[in-house]
């Protein structure tokens, strides 16, 4: 194989547009991570709403947080993404479905989404933890917070939930890791977050390996970002004389 | 309100069913090589020998920070161009399944690797003591004595992250390759009944995981069940 | 100011208590102790609500807990209870363990409940404590802070759910003396516990449970004299021989 490189690919001007290819990457980038974060945080408050809900008394309610759960895990997020794209429009009533696929630049129909998409599919498994988390609470805590005089409510709020985020970090951290990942499936809704302008770039330059390589190390990039970040709040949020605290 | 048709559905089964197959084929081949690779990762990274264990750790982090879309992506631009100057194939033989199959195999064995490493690690460090104080070599007592153990709690986390995997082949859609995802998404078009054929998959979809996790959790339970005697 | 009437409770098909019914008068000690599983810490939690029971009534200070009108927050924070296992919020400094239901639950400002938090925390001896995490503390120390957290709130009486037996024995008698000091000024207390020199020294009446049910409901000088059923006798003689 006689493979021709050329790393300066990424400064010369990209064939469309007035930036260089190098930005396209950095603008793919940033889809990426404002996509990753605003899913995010839909999925940190459905999910923790639904991890309460799967441990409250109510038999219905938790009831309906569990099949929340399963609907979310057992479909592909492909599958999900394309229902939330192409199906879910059309199902709404005609005048919202219009409205949306009209008014809406497609670029933002895009975007809108697949943050809705993530947030969903990643929400669901916020859920398991943060139900894991408050489980593996000893049964004593809700007790002592009840007979204290908390409502329900209060004790989780005050007592439960603070002592099951912190339990659940590390496990959280996994998952804001996977949806970075995770958002590169968006690609194939058209969504030019960082995976797709990889893939624009080897069709525009023939460049396959530096392209590919860049968004690749962009990828290892952020992970390792958030990993320390996550270790620091990790390390914020460790409670003394308690878990490997000190 | 939205005019559902499901007619294009009961005659594409047959095409659906094929998709179906190259999906489970993928699913298969990457649990049985992701399971044999793994092992060999984790016990490589556990491995008194530092090499070893780099290289390991490397290769996991490596493919656990980067998205399977980037993999697939890599392997079907680089596995089709090895094969070819490998095998001295022709240009037009399809190898996009074999690249497929190679890219989910390498990937998950990343993802497996770390589950059996935590399978080994919590199986106690008396057995391999013990183990080595009956003359067996570090490979023996791994194969003899630590495996066995560590495998029968892993059981139901390998077979989760089956269902996950399997749900994850739906991206050879990338590649244009008809897998059932790809199949269900190339009748929708043709007949203009996307709509219904995307929710025909999901459920699909749905039934066969749920189902699934469903028999996983009960063999937990069984598991859990003897554990405690 | 405790009236337990005819009360039962049961799990599906297996019954927990059977027909309970005793009184707790205003500044009395009463020591429940009983085999394992005999339903004691179901006995005790039924009367703040933390369970709820099927049938019977029980009253507290004229609020009768198993009434659906009953607000059982309000009652349970004028009814203090202390826990087996402590139960301090691990996440909070001592001092926050002691302010926050006075806080969120009683309304009080955060200086006040602060100054009660400390004086209270001085009165079991751990005022040093005060900004240390519960981790950071032994287990007689945590119940003696979970002690204090419990009086912060005023209550009107006390429940102890073996406060004890997760403690390592040279640890118990801190946590005693503070419970019979505690008795001494008259605090109204139902102590499910196995510490008989405890209840020589303070209780009032002594009740046996076995199998859900209570077996015996004495003064404490007719209890340790001669207790009437073979059970209790068995019971007593299994305990005193260490
Ligand atoms: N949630 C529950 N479901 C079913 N049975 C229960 C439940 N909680 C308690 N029990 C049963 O009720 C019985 C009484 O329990 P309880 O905790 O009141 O006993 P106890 O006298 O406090 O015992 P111990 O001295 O061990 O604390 C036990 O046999 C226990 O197994
Ligand atoms: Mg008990």
């Amino acid at each position: 194989m006689n493979y021709q490189w050329n790393w300066g690919i990424f400064l010369s001007p990209a064939a469309s547009g007035d930036s260089t290819y190098l930005g396209w990457m950095l603008s793919g980038l940033q889809t990426t991570v404002l996509l990753s974060l605003s899913a995010w945080l839909i999925a940190l408050a459905l999910g923790s709403l639904m991890g309460v809900l799967r441990t409250v008394p109510n038999k219905w309610l938790s009831g309906l947080a569990s099949a929340y759960v399963e609907i979310f895990r057992n479909i592909p997020l492909l599958v999900q993404l394309f229902i939330w794209y192409f199906v879910l429009p059309e199902l709404l009533p005609a005048s919202l479905g219009d409205a949306f696929k009209q008014k809406l630049d497609p670029v933002t129909q895009q975007f809108v989404s697949a943050m809705v998409c993530l947030g969903f599919f990643t929400s669901a498994r916020v859920c398991e933890q943060v139900r894991s988390g408050i489980n593996s609470l000893p049964r004593g805590q809700k007790n002592a917070g009840l007979a204290l005089g908390f409502t329900l409510p209060q004790t989780y709020r005050h007592v439960l939930l603070p002592m099951a985020f912190r339990l659940v970090v590390p496990p959280l951290t996994s998952e804001f890791l996977n949806i970075f990942k995770n958002s590169a499936v968006c690609s194939t809704i058209g969504l030019l977050e960082l995976a797709a302008q990889g893939r624009q770039l080897v069709d525009y330059t023939a460049q396959p390996y530096e392209s590919f390589i860049a968004v690749t190390l962009l990828y290892v990039l952020i992970n390792v970002v958030v990993m320390t970040l996550m270790r620091h709040l990790e390390n914020k949020t460790r409670v003394p004389g308690y878990l490997g605290g000190k | 309100m939205y005019d559902f048709d499901w007619s294009s559905i009961p005659g594409a089964l047959p095409f659906l069913w094929e998709g179906m197959k190259i999906s489970l084929e993928i699913t298969v081949s990457a649990v049985i090589f992701g399971v044999v690779w793994g092992t060999l990762l984790a016990m490589m990274r556990l491995a008194p020998v530092k090499p070893l264990a780099w290289f390991a750790a490397g290769y996991v982090n490596l493919f656990r920070s980067i998205p399977l879309v980037m993999v697939l992506l890599w392997f079907f631009l680089i596995v089709p161009q090895l094969l070819r100057s490998f095998f001295n194939l022709d240009p037009n033989t399809d190898v996009r399944l074999t690249s497929a199959m190679i890219g989910f195999a390498l990937f998950e064995s990343a993802y497996y690797s770390e589950i059996i490493r935590a399978g080994i690690q919590s199986v106690p460090k008396g057995q391999v003591a013990a183990a080595s104080a009956l003359g067996m070599t570090y490979a023996q007592a791994m194969r003899l004595v630590v495996l066995p153990q560590a495998f029968r709690n892993m059981v139901p986390l390998l077979l989760t992250q089956a269902i996950v995997l399997f749900q994850d082949t739906s991206l050879v859609y990338m590649s244009a390759l008809a897998d059932f995802f790809g199949a269900a998404y190339k009748v929708g078009d043709r007949d203009g009944r996307l709509v219904e054929l995307l929710l025909f998959a999901g459920a699909v979809y749905f039934f066969i995981c749920f189902a699934a996790s469903q028999l996983v959790r009960r063999y937990q339970k069984k598991l859990n069940a003897h554990v405690a005697h | 100011m405790i009236s337990i009437d005819n009360v039962s409770k049961h799990y599906g098909s297996f019954q927990v208590l059977t027909d309970c019914t005793t009184q707790v008068k205003k500044g009395e000690v009463i020591v429940v102790c009983g085999p394992s599983g005999s339903g004691k810490s179901t006995l005790i939690k039924c009367v703040n609500g933390l369970e709820p029971f099927q049938s019977g009534s029980i009253i507290v200070d004229g609020i009768s807990v198993g009434d659906p009108k009953t607000k059982l927050s309000k009652l349970r924070s004028r009814v203090g209870m202390v826990f087996q296992h402590f139960e301090l919020f691990p996440h909070m400094s001592i001092t926050d363990n002691l302010s926050i239901a006075q806080e969120k639950v009683l309304g009080r400002n955060r200086d006040e409940a602060r100054a009660k938090g400390l004086k209270l925390l001085e009165r079991v001896g751990l005022k040093a404590h005060a900004e240390k995490f519960p981790g950071q503390l032994s287990g007689g120390q945590q119940q003696r802070v979970a002690i204090a957290r419990a009086l912060c709130m005023d209550p009107i009486c006390m429940l102890f759910d073996e406060p004890t037996s997760a403690l390592d024995p040279e640890m118990i008698n801190e946590v005693l003396d503070v419970m019979v000091e505690l008795a001494q000024e008259g605090m109204t207390m139902m102590c499910v516990t196995h510490e008989m020199g405890f209840a020589r020294k303070v209780a009032n009446r002594v009740i046996f449970m076995d199998k859900g049910q209570i077996v015996e409901d004495d003064s404490k000088d007719a209890f340790f004299g001669a207790p009437r059923s073979e059970r209790a006798r068995q019971f007593l003689a299994k305990i005193l021989q260490h």
